[in-house]
C-alpha cells in the first residue's frame, strides 16, 4: 500500500516520520578524518580511498515503530526482490542531486517524494562532524494523476531534480515526473510573529469589543521549521514521457525533453513555452529514434546538447533559429563492425549525456561504456570507457530480463578529472581521466562496516576465480546503480543503490 | 537451425514483452518500444536469412512456385518495406538491413522498385515455401481459416478480420495479442475508449497480415 504523504513541515528536532530515524539521531556510520580533501590527481580514484559517511536505510514497511539502526538491509533488498510490493517500490530513488554549492543533497523517489540532505555546518566543538548530511526537508512533490482523454495513469516517480542556483535565502528546485515540472520553493522559519490584536495566540478571533490596547506584534524566535511550497506548475506541455530537464546558465529559462521535443520554459510563465526541438515524424511508422538526455551548456545559454536512441548526440545553437531542428553538431562514432552483435541497437542508445564543468566536454553513457566527447571533434570521442564488457557476451539473457533496458546515469566530479557511473550487483566504477586508472566499488551494507575504508572489487571474467573477486554469474542484477552524483567542489558522492542512499567521501590519508 | 530457433525464441519474448508494457503504470513507453520492435525486426530478418540460408538447394524450385504466391498474396511486408525503403527514408533506419546486405539481398530485389504504401498489399515472396507460414502471411491460409502452422513457430500465422475496430494506442496489436495469448493471460487489457489518429484502421479485405508484421507497425505506429 502506498501512503501519500502530504507536503511536511519538518521540525529539526523532531522524529521522522518518514524513515522512522529521530531527525537527530541521523549521525553517520563514520565520520571523515581531516578535512575534506581538496581536489588533486593525488586523490584521484585510483590511490584515494572512500569511506562511506552516510548511509540511509529505508525500511520495507512504512510502520511506526521506530527502526533499530542495524537492520538487515540483505533481508531488505531481498524481500523487495522476491515481494515486489508496492510500497517498497515507491522507496526507489529515482534522481540524485547535489545543489550548486554542495551544501544541499536532493533525492527523488518513485513514490513522489523529495528529500532533501543538508551538510552539518562546521563547528568548533564538533570539527570532526563536519561532511555529515541530515534530512532536511522532505516533501511529496509529484501525486499519481490520471489522463482521463488517453486513459493512461501518469507515474508520480521523479524522473530528475535540478537545482536553481542561490540567489536568496531559500532554496529553489525544479523536480518533474513524465508530464509535469514544478518549481518548489525551499524555505526555513525560525521566527514567528506574536501579540496580534485581533488574533489570540491559538489563532482565535478576539471580539473587538474586549481590546482595549494596542500593540505591535513582534518577531520571536521558534523552533527551526523547514517548508517546501510549490512556486510554479509546468504542465500540458508533454505528450510523451519527460526525460531530463536543465536549467539554464542564464537563470531565467530551462528546457523539458521528452522522447521526441523539447520546450524551452520561462520561470515566471507556466501556460507557455516554446518548442525548439521536434524530432516527431510526419508519419510515426517512420520513427527510428527518440531523445534521450538532454542538457544546457553550463556557460554558454545558447547551446545545449541533447542525446539520441542511436547513440548520437546534436549540439544545437538557438540563435540560429527558432526551432532547432537542425543541429549545429552532430557527435557519432562509427560503429565498430567486430561488436556488432543482435542488440547493437539497443546498447547503443545513450542513457545520459553531461557537460563538463568547463563546458567543453560532454559525456555520454550508453549500456556497456562511458565515452567523453571534445565539443570541437565531432567524428569520435575522445576517451571510451568501459563500465563491465564482461556483460558483452550476456546481452541475450539481460534483454530477457530486461536489465538491457536500464538507463544509467553518469557524472564528472568537480574538475573533470574523474568520471564515475553505475553498474550491477550495486557496483559503480569510477575513471581516472588523468591516470587512466579505474576502480570498482561496491555500496552494500555487508561491505561497509563504519569508517572502513571501501575495498575495491573487481569482476572475474572468466577462467580461475581469485579470492575476494566476484564471477560474472554470481551478479545481482536486481541491484542496480543507476543514480550517483558528486559534490561540485569536494570529493564527495552519493550512491543510490534500489532504495538505499550511501554517501561516500574521500578519505585524506 | 539453432539461429532460427534463437530468433525465433527472441521475437516471442519481444511480442510478450510488447503486450505487457502495455500494463505498466505509466503507459506505454516509446523508447522500449521502439527498441523492442528494433529487436524483433532483427530477429525476424535473421530468421528469415537463417530460413533462406537453409533453403537455398531448393532455389530451382521456387519460380515454379511463385505463382503460388502471387495467387495468395504473400507478402514480404516489413523485410522488404524496411530493407528497400521509400526515398524518403535515409538507410539508416534499418542498420540491421544494409547490414545483413548479402543475406537479405534476395529478399528486396523483387520489391524494389514499388512505392512503400502501395506495395504492402501485393508482393511476391521468394520465400514461397508452405514451412515458412509463420512469418510471412497468406491469404490463402486466411481464406481458408485453417490452421496452418508452420512446424516450428509459435508465432500464429494469421488474423482473423476484426469484429469491431481495436482502440487504444496499439489497436492491432491488441486485436492480435487478445486473441492469442487470451488464454495464457489472465489480464485483459483495459481498452482505452479513443484511438490515437497514428495508428490506421485495417480494413478487412487487407491480406491477413502475420502477427510480427502487425506488431511491429504497430508498436512503431505509437
Amino acid at each position: 500500500m502506498l501512503l501519500s504523504l502530504p507536503a511536511l513541515h519538518l521540525q529539526t528536532s523532531e522524529y521522522h516520520p518518514l524513515f522512522q530515524l529521530p531527525h537527530g539521531r541521523l549521525g553517520p556510520w563514520c565520520s571523515p578524518t581531516g578535512s575534506p580533501a581538496p581536489l588533486s590527481c593525488e586523490t584521484g580514484c585510483g590511490e584515494g580511498s572512500w569511506i562511506l559517511v552516510y548511509r540511509l536505510l529505508v525500511p520495507t514497511q512504512v510502520s511506526l515503530l521506530s527502526m533499530e539502526e542495524d537492520i538487515d538491509t540483505r533481508k531488505i533488498n531481498n524481500s523487495f526482490l522476491r515481494d515486489h510490493s508496492y510500497a517498497t517500490e515507491a522507496d526507489i530513488i529515482s534522481t540524485v542531486e547535489f545543489n550548486h554549492t554542495g551544501e544541499l543533497l536532493a533525492t527523488g523517489d518513485k513514490g513522489g517524494r523529495v528529500v532533501i540532505f543538508q551538510r552539518e555546518q562546521e563547528s568548533k566543538n564538533q570539527v570532526h562532524r563536519r561532511g555529515e548530511y541530515n534530512v532536511y526537508s522532505t516533501f511529496q512533490s509529484h501525486e499519481p494523476e490520471f489522463d482521463y482523454l488517453k486513459s493512461l495513469e501518469i507515474e508520480e516517480k521523479i524522473n530528475k531534480i535540478r537545482w536553481l542556483p542561490q540567489q536568496n535565502a531559500a532554496y529553489f528546485l525544479l523536480s518533474t515526473n513524465d508530464k509535469t515540472v514544478k518549481l518548489w520553493k525551499v524555505s526555513e522559519r525560525d521566527k514567528r510573529p506574536e501579540g496580534y490584536n485581533l488574533k489570540d495566540e491559538e489563532g482565535r478571533l478576539r471580539d473587538p469589543a474586549t481590546i482595549t490596547t494596542l500593540r505591535v506584534p513582534v518577531l520571536r524566535p521558534m523552533d527551526l521549521m523547514v517548508e517546501a511550497t510549490p512556486r510554479r506548475v509546468f504542465a500540458n506541455a508533454h505528450t510523451y514521457h519527460i526525460n531530463s530537464i536543465s536549467v539554464n546558465s542564464d537563470y531565467e529559462t530551462y528546457m523539458s525533453a521528452d522522447d521526441l521535443r523539447i520546450n524551452l520554459w520561462n520561470f515566471e510563465i507556466t501556460n507557455q513555452s516554446f518548442n525548439i526541438v521536434d524530432i516527431k515524424p510526419a508519419n510515426m511508422e517512420e520513427l527510428t529514434e527518440v531523445i534521450t538526455a538532454a542538457e544546457f551548456h553550463p556557460h554558454h545559454c545558447n547551446t545545449f546538447v541533447y542525446s539520441s536512441s542511436k547513440g548520437t548526440i546534436r549540439l544545437c545553437d538557438m540563435r540560429a533559429s527558432a526551432l532547432c531542428d537542425r543541429h549545429t553538431k552532430f557527435f557519432e562514432e562509427p560503429e565498430d563492425p567486430s561488436n556488432r552483435s543482435f542488440f547493437s541497437e539497443i546498447i547503443s542508445s545513450i542513457s545520459d549525456v553531461k557537460f563538463s564543468h568547463s563546458g567543453r566536454y560532454i559525456m555520454t553513457r550508453d549500456y556497456l561504456t562511458v565515452k567523453v566527447w571534445d565539443l570541437n571533434m565531432e567524428n569520435r570521442p575522445i576517451e571510451t570507457y568501459q563500465v563491465h564488457d564482461y556483460l558483452r557476451s550476456k546481452l541475450c539473457s539481460l534483454y530477457e530480463n530486461d536489465c538491457i533496458f536500464d538507463k544509467f546515469e553518469c557524472v564528472w566530479n568537480g574538475s573533470d578529472s574523474v568520471i564515475m557511473t553505475g553498474s550491477y550487483n550495486n557496483f559503480f566504477r569510477m575513471f581516472d581521466r588523468n591516470t587512466k586508472r579505474d576502480v570498482t566499488l561496491e555500496a552494500s551494507r555487508e561491505n561497509s562496516k563504519p569508517r572502513a575504508i571501501l575495498k575495491p572489487r573487481k569482476v572475474c571474467v572468466g577462467g580461475k576465480r581469485r579470492k575476494d573477486e566476484i564471477s560474472v554469474d554470481s551478479l545481482d542484477f536486481s541491484k542496480k546503480i543507476l543514480h550517483t552524483a558528486w559534490h561540485p567542489s569536494e570529493n564527495i558522492i552519493a550512491v543510490a543503490a534500489t532504495n538505499n542512499l550511501y554517501i561516500f567521501q574521500d578519505k585524506v590519508n | 537451425m539453432e539461429v532460427q530457433k534463437e530468433a525465433q525464441r527472441i521475437m516471442t519474448l519481444s511480442v510478450w514483452k510488447m503486450y505487457h508494457s502495455r500494463m505498466q503504470r505509466g503507459g506505454l513507453r516509446l523508447h522500449r518500444s521502439l527498441q523492442l520492435s528494433l529487436v524483433m525486426r532483427s530477429a525476424r530478418e535473421l530468421y528469415l536469412s537463417a530460413k533462406v540460408e537453409a533453403h537455398e538447394p531448393e532455389v530451382p524450385l521456387l519460380p515454379v512456385r511463385s505463382s503460388d504466391p502471387r495467387l495468395h498474396q504473400l507478402r514480404e511486408a516489413e523485410a522488404v518495406s524496411e530493407a528497400a525503403p521509400p526515398d524518403s527514408e535515409p538507410p539508416s533506419p534499418e542498420p540491421m538491413d544494409t547490414r545483413e546486405a548479402p543475406r537479405a539481398e534476395e529478399t528486396p530485389a523483387p520489391c524494389a522498385p514499388r512505392p512503400s504504401k502501395v506495395s504492402r498489399k501485393r508482393r511476391s515472396s521468394s520465400l514461397s515455401d508452405g514451412g515458412d507460414v509463420g512469418l510471412v502471411p497468406s491469404k490463402k491460409a486466411r481464406l481458408e481459416g485453417g490452421e496452418e502452422e508452420g512446424a516450428s513457430s509459435e508465432v500464429p500465422d494469421r488474423l482473423q478480420p476484426p469484429p469491431a475496430q481495436a482502440e487504444g494506442a496499439f489497436p492491432n496489436l491488441a486485436r492480435v495479442l487478445q486473441r492469442r495469448f487470451s488464454g495464457l493471460l489472465n489480464c485483459s487489457p483495459a481498452a482505452p475508449p479513443t484511438a490515437p489518429p497514428a495508428c490506421e484502421a485495417k480494413p478487412a479485405c487487407r491480406p491477413a497480415d502475420s502477427m510480427l508484421n502487425v506488431l511491429v507497425r504497430a508498436v512503431v505506429a505509437f
